[in-house]
């Protein structure tokens, strides 16, 4: 729980900084931290590659402002019948892969088909999605404030302190679950998934809880990112933005709960903090992975800590 | 309507022959160095580039640039293998970062050395052969029939000499193999090699029958993984016919159902293969 402190300085840095790119470059650091949370519950503490949580997150977005539009709903409201969608699809999906005990690369490689159909019929789906060209979302998420009552969530600031607050909470879900018996399962599911089964703990449930809370957050990252961008396109149902989220908690460090934090903040950031042309960028944060790997293969935060699992 | 089965289902041979040389370099890697190379696709694109520079820019005879293309995908191999891969054997996860790393700097080179716009190549093999009441053009027969000798080569060398029986022995158990006088450093250096190379020549062939695009190589590497799963990993002439298999169902599915899909058919069959049999149409063991 003290890492989730280590994050309450964030809600300093707009004091002490103005610059509206800096802030927004945070803003797209908490979202996507908020993904790599999410994977980092399946991955990092149950050991389950996924590739899902990538269509997870453009479902997110596409689900919550359909729901908005179609209903007349406030976003937050809207964000209830995304989130049982993602339920179902989670379930039918997990159920499918685990139910044929489908492990490590041949679950990577299923999760990864279930998430390219997905994507196809997001393309595909012109009435309902507009195809390629996408959605232009033109609403904000509402919020209560003392003294001014509910007011949009607009302008860098309030999306700043929006999403950080969405980041503190998911990471603290997430470590209050890994904390409880339910992370204990999940640990003993990682190390020995034999053993675990033969001691009593149903593998098959907790899997599936493990993917479906992984999805859920993701597809709030998802849906978050789509109103602070207000623009929703397939490609943010892409390979890559699954791989993005991977590469963010293994280079943080996986299974600390910090990790996927850093991951994102140094490969959102950084590549944005210099000035570099598109092409040098996508370069770059290539270059930063693959150093990162070679020189760190444990991650940043295990670097600082010695390596042990919450188990 | 029969003309045009026959049609789809040679169009789907051929491009699920390209499957299929990507699908061995995963299987080949997979086996030896325990990780699957992502940026196969990428070596792939190399190779195409490499041809389209070298035959339309510089010139040169398109076989000459074929082959040459082949050298400069492998030697790009070798570099990542000594610089990157050597770091991450036996690791299925670090080696999946690092090649996703490696793509993201190997396209953003691609566009800044030929932009985004497509390049189409000179046909270098015009017209085509008709077969009754079937034409297809003779570059994607030639094409076709390389790739199949090349993997039929692959095949023989593993199945007969020394080097192909170290290879299968290493992957069954690497210490065994260690003892018995195998240089298994040089070994995963050479199969590492031998796949981007692999992936260069798929590259190069592709470029006599396509247009090319600095992100074409992210649908092939789905698709060899998809290949490779299909067949059983660790099958080498099954990952050709798990290209066929691919590219035909494909073909035929967007012939029937909704062209947009066409990506979705495999997908859907590979899923249902791997619940139906886990390792695979020709998976033995596992």
């Amino acid at each position: 729980m003290r890492a989730v402190l280590l994050l309450l300085p964030l809600y300093l840095v707009p004091l002490a900084s103005k610059n509206e790119v800096l802030l927004a470059i945070l803003i797209f650091t908490f979202i996507l931290g908020i993904l790599a949370v999410g994977f980092n519950i399946i991955f990092g503490y149950a050991g389950q590659l996924t590739m899902f949580h990538g269509a997870a997150f453009g479902i997110g977005g596409y689900g919550t402002y359909l729901a908005l539009s179609k209903f007349g709903i406030p976003f937050w409201l809207a964000l209830l019948p995304m989130f049982a969608g993602i339920l179902a699809l989670s379930l039918v999906v997990g159920w499918v892969c685990f139910k044929f005990r489908l492990r490590e690369f041949y679950f990577a490689v299923v999760t990864m088909a279930f998430s390219e159909l997905a994507r196809l019929v997001v393309v595909n789906w012109n009435s309902v999605t507009n195809g390629t060209l996408g959605l232009l979302v033109l609403e904000k998420p509402t919020i209560w404030v003392p003294g001014s009552g509910i007011v949009k969530v607009d302008g860098t600031l309030g999306w700043y302190l929006l999403t950080l607050t969405s980041l503190v909470l998911a990471t603290t879900v997430s470590q209050m679950l890994v904390r409880s018996w339910i992370g204990r399962n999940f640990a003993a599911i990682r190390l020995n998934e034999d053993l675990a089964q033969t001691l009593g703990i149903n593998t098959f449930r907790y899997k599936l809880l493990a993917f479906t809370i992984s999805n859920l957050l993701a597809a709030f990252a998802g849906a978050l990112f789509g109103f602070y961008t207000n623009y929703i396109e397939p490609s943010q149902l892409s390979i890559t933005q699954s791989l993005d989220a991977i590469a963010m908690v293994l280079l943080g460090g996986m299974g600390s709960a910090l990790g996927p934090v850093v991951g994102s903040l140094l490969l959102t950031g950084l590549p944005h903090v210099i000035e570099f042309s598109a092409e040098l960028r996508a370069a770059t944060y290539g270059a930063i992975l693959v150093l990162a790997i070679l020189v760190m293969p444990r991650g940043i935060v295990g670097i600082f800590t010695r390596w042990r699992h919450v188990s | 309507m029969t003309q045009l089965i026959l049609g789809q289902l040679l169009n789907g041979i051929i491009v699920g022959s390209l499957y299929g040389i990507i699908a061995l370099g995963v299987t080949l890697t997979f086996g030896i160095t325990g990780i699957v190379n992502f940026a196969l696709g990428q070596f792939m694109m190399i190779g195409a580039y490499a041809t389209w520079h070298l035959t339309d820019i510089t010139h040169l005879p398109y076989p000459v640039s074929v082959v040459l293309a082949v050298v400069i995908a492998g030697f790009t191999g070798f570099l990542t293998d000594r610089g990157l891969f050597q770091f991450t054997r036996n690791n299925l996860v670090n080696g999946l970062l690092v090649s996703i790393g490696l793509i993201s700097v190997i396209e953003s080179a691609a566009l800044y050395l030929y932009t985004a716009t497509p390049k189409n190549m000179d046909f270098v093999l015009p017209g085509s052969w008709t077969f009754g009441a079937i034409t297809i053009s003779r570059m994607k027969i030639v094409t076709f029939l390389v790739l199949l000798g090349v993997i039929g080569l692959t095949w023989l060398a593993l199945a007969n000499t020394w080097l192909g029986r170290a290879t299968r022995a290493y992957a069954q158990n690497p210490e065994a193999a260690m003892l018995m006088g195998v240089n298994t450093g040089m070994l995963q250096v050479g199969v590492s090699v031998y796949s981007c190379a692999l992936a260069g020549m798929g590259g190069a062939l592709y470029a006599g029958i396509y247009s090319l695009e600095p992100s074409m190589g992210g649908l092939f590497i789905l698709k060899g993984v998809e290949a490779a799963i299909l067949a059983g990993v660790g099958n080498l002439a099954g990952a050709l016919v798990g290209g066929v298999i691919l590219g035909v169902t494909e073909s035929i599915g967007s012939l029937f159902l909704p062209t947009a899909f066409r990506d979705a058919y495999g997908l859907v069959f590979l899923v249902a293969i791997l619940l139906f049999r886990p390792s695979g149409l020709f998976g033995g063991q596992k």
